[in-house]
């Protein structure tokens, strides 16, 4: 009665999800909103599907190394019904009466069969250098694929049917576009600032339910005055510690985490590592007075602003006109007077004056001849 | 029987003629060429030229590859080329008057307190016959100046060389030394403020020491050597200060042969018993050897105290040059400091304050924008005097002196030199900057009195010119008005 199938049937049941076996590396649309233009926030249960999932994954593997310890945690849960822990209970007995070699066979078998469904929990990466993504199919196109392409004459081809899934497709779409995104509107909430205590401002990124290597990545940002219970001191020393993260000019500490697969588990290393970090910084065995702040990594960019005295405002006008006015009395003044120098005419003054230049013959000599 | 071939040398002898019958009277060894050797055994004989002056051997008649054959025979000698350093002579020629220019009939020459008068301000003024001489003996005149363009060399009195003639001036009166570093953008002036401040002080009967380039002292092109007994090390450089010498000599004859000595100098080798003028003890050092332990003497003599000596001015054109490590070497190939250079080493005391001038002087250096040295510590240090001064300032004006950011160091870059620091820590900086349109109508009247701005000076055109050199910088105003020739 130790069949595998009955096993797996046994064993999946008390999961509370069954987890798509692609799950893990391709999440489906259905976890998140179809459509949406706000950024994908999960506040209160950060991703309790995420994390369950991963749950049930561990399970499932546990169930394939070793079904004999499984159905003994089994049996001790308090959740399962009495039927099921009598099912258990039989199973386990079959279970301890199958020889060693058979119970090796079937370890052999469960890992044959994870190797064999690698391949199908694999991210489908788009290739690099494809020509307009020929070995592409199309996804858009639903079609049901048993004999797409038998013709009975009686209805329209396979391909046509789903050409006109597609339209129902868009038009259903473009339904809730008109009629139920305006509803939306009734749910929106007004803008509330963060309050004095969350100092911690998070980023996410999402791609809109498509899979992305990047969509994990969480970014925080804090400023280090803003934390509340830290001197100065404690504040510099945090800077410090920080070392590249923090920008001088804003004053801002920034840290980002994409190291864990999941957005829940990259934000909670974050909120733990700035939690360790204020701790340090609090610790007052070293306080780093000997080490000068560091900002070598942050290029300072100079605010050039147009001066305040350079607009020319009405006052600054009649001033110019002022110094303008005086500037021709000046010269006029200097006219009258014949003090004014115009260089052209020192020159034909000097000219006039100048003796003419006596011609003396020179002999020339020792010049050799050039014809 | 030798071999037929000579295995020695792997030579073979011509095939017709056996070894055996070699002359036998001239031994083998004395025959062959150095066994290893780069030069061709005998010098090839001279090409014997033939009558008309070709070649005898391998020269085909008619079947030569001729190109440029259009090009035209070079016609006559192009006389002599230039002699060594006959080209550079020319290049850093230093021309102070010019015959075709027309003289300017309201120039006025110098006297000893024009720079120091504030009524002079603004006005441009003639440098005296005996002044252009000593001037010219301290190279205080530099080629780049446009001195060949007048027909008298004349300077521009500016508001900041009567503020620099006034502080000096204060400085002798207290019989304290005023240290001064002059800085500011370039060609805004800042070599002839220190030939204003050269002028007022030979018009003052002050000594002169100017060193017309740092460059020269710490570039490597002039000889050096260890002074003995000294430790840490420092070096002379002998041939610049015979050089020195003489420029000191000429320049301050009359100041020098006035003033005695009072210490006997028992290590020159001249005897010079004390009451010997000065102007005989610089005359000590005929040659290079000598010249660094006279100088020495010259300086002790004038920097001794309770005699009755003259003011000094020490000034030098590129500090930033003084202000690193030098390209010469050690022994030891390690790169030597400017300041172990000894005469580097005096003028840095100088302007650091360590040498106390009997009655007073001034130190005065001058930075170069052009060709200058990247020197972190002295562009810090700079920048952080002036800071200072705007902040005394501001508090003697009332303002918030909190306002002026005193300039810090990095504490992360490595170039800082500590030796540097402590010779600017506490001079005063006078920056250079462009002049006010009054000057620059001043300027440019006298130009234009010389025949060298064919334009009417009226407030139009000073705005224009002073407008196009970045606010009335004066290197700038003669390049936009004096040295672009509109005919």
């Amino acid at each position: 009665m130790a069949s595998p199938v009955n096993l797996l049937r046994l064993c999946l049941r008390p999961s509370r999800r069954l987890p798509n076996l692609r799950a893990s590396a391709v999440p489906q649309l259905t976890h998140r909103r179809p459509l949406s233009t706000t950024q994908w926030r999960s506040a209160s249960t950060p991703t309790e599907d995420d994390a369950s999932a991963k749950e049930a994954e561990d399970e499932l593997e546990k169930v394939f190394k070793n079904p004999g310890e499984f159905l003994n945690a089994f049996i001790r849960d308090e959740s399962v019904s009495d039927e099921e822990r009598r099912l258990a209970q039989r199973m386990l007995e079959d279970w301890s009466k199958v020889p060693l070699p058979e119970k090796q066979n079937i370890e052999k078998l469960a890992q044959e069969v994870n190797e064999e469904s690698a391949q199908l929990r694999r991210p489908i990466m788009p290739k690099k250098d494809s020509f307009w993504h020929v070995e592409e199919t199309d996804q858009d196109l639903i079609t049901d694929e048993v004999g797409e392409d038998d013709f009975e004459e009686d209805d329209i081809m396979a391909m046509g049917h789903a050409k006109l899934e597609e339209h129902r497709e868009f038009r259903e779409y473009a339904r809730i576009a008109v009629w139920e995104m305006p509803l939306l509107s009734k749910l929106a909430k007004p803008f509330q600032p963060p309050a004095e205590d969350e100092v911690l401002r998070f980023r996410y990124t999402t791609y809109m339910g498509e899979f992305h290597p990047a969509d994990r990545k969480v970014v925080v940002e804090f400023c280090p005055k803003d934390l509340p219970g830290l001197s100065e001191a404690q504040q510099l020393k945090l800077k410090k510690l920080a070392g590249s993260r923090y920008n001088p000019e804003k004053d801002i500490i920034k840290m980002s985490c994409e190291r864990f697969e999941h957005q829940a588990q990259n934000k909670r290393y974050l909120g733990d590592l700035v939690n360790k970090m204020i701790e340090a910084a609090k610790d007052p065995t070293d306080m780093f007075e000997d080490i000068p702040l560091d900002t070598r990594h942050h290029k300072f960019k100079p605010q050039i602003k147009f001066p305040k005295k350079w607009y020319l405002t009405e006052e600054r006008r009649k001033e110019l006109e002022e110094q303008r006015k005086q500037a021709l009395l000046l010269d006029e003044q200097k006219r009258t007077e014949g003090t004014l120098i115009d260089g052209v005419q020192a020159i034909q003054q000097a000219m006039l004056h100048a003796k003419p230049v006596e011609v003396v013959p020179v002999l020339r000599r020792g010049q050799r001849g050039r014809r | 029987m030798s071999a037929p071939n000579c295995l020695r040398c792997l030579l073979r002898p011509s095939a017709g003629i056996p070894v055996s019958s070699l002359p036998r009277s001239t031994p083998f060894a004395l025959v062959r060429a150095a066994p290893f050797t780069t030069t061709t055994a005998n010098p090839r004989p001279k090409k014997e030229a033939q009558a008309d002056g070709k070649p005898k051997n391998h020269t085909r008649a008619g079947k030569k590859l001729k190109l440029g054959k259009f090009k035209k025979e070079k016609v006559g000698d192009r006389g002599r080329p230039p002699l060594p350093g006959e080209r550079k002579a020319y290049r850093k020629r230093i021309t102070l008057s010019n015959d075709n220019a027309i003289p300017v009939p309201w120039l006025t020459d110098l006297g000893s307190a024009d720079l120091a008068n504030p009524a002079n301000m603004a006005r441009v003024m003639a440098l005296p016959v005996e002044l252009q001489d000593q001037l010219r003996a301290s190279e205080a005149f530099k080629p780049t100046q446009c001195w060949g363009m007048f027909r008298k060399p004349a300077v521009l009195v500016r508001k900041e060389t009567v503020d620099l003639a006034n502080r000096m001036q204060n400085a002798v009166d207290k019989r304290q030394t005023l240290r001064l570093v002059v800085t500011g953008d370039k060609v805004t002036g800042k070599s002839m403020m220190v030939l204003q401040a050269m002028a007022h002080a030979y018009l003052n009967n002050w000594v002169v020491i100017h060193i017309p380039e740092a460059q020269e002292l710490t570039t490597a092109c002039t000889e050096y050597a260890p002074i003995p007994n000294t430790d840490p090390v420092q070096y002379m450089q002998p041939v610049y200060v015979l050089k020195l010498l003489q420029a000191i000599k000429r320049a301050n004859e009359n100041v020098l042969a006035r003033t005695y000595t009072v210490n006997p100098h028992p290590e020159l080798s001249q005897s010079v018993p004390p009451n010997t003028p000065l102007l005989a003890l610089a005359n000590a050092a005929k040659e290079p050897d000598a010249a660094w332990p006279v100088f020495q003497a010259l300086w002790s003599e004038l920097t001794t105290q309770g005699a009755n000596r003259p003011p000094i001015l020490l000034s030098v054109d590129g500090l930033a040059h003084i202000m690193k490590i030098s390209d010469y070497r050690s022994p030891a190939f390690d790169l030597i400091h400017s300041h172990d250079l000894a005469l580097v080493r005096l003028f840095a005391d100088a302007l650091g304050g360590a040498v106390q001038l009997p009655s007073g002087g001034a130190v005065i250096a001058a930075t170069a924008r052009n060709n200058a040295p990247r020197t972190p510590s002295m562009e810090l240090a700079l920048a952080q005097r002036e800071a200072e001064q705007a902040r005394a300032e501001a508090q003697a004006n009332g303002l918030d002196p909190n306002a002026v950011e005193v300039p810090q160091k990095d504490p992360f870059f490595r170039g800082y030199d500590d030796r540097v620091e402590a010779v600017l820590r506490s001079v005063q900086v006078l920056r250079v900057r462009g002049v006010d349109k009054l000057e620059a109508r001043a300027l440019m009247e006298y130009w234009a009195a010389s025949g060298m701005l064919r334009a009417t000076v009226d407030e139009k055109t000073v705005t224009e010119k002073w407008t196009l050199a970045g606010s009335g910088v004066l290197g700038e105003m003669e390049r936009a008005a004096l040295l672009t020739m509109r005919i």
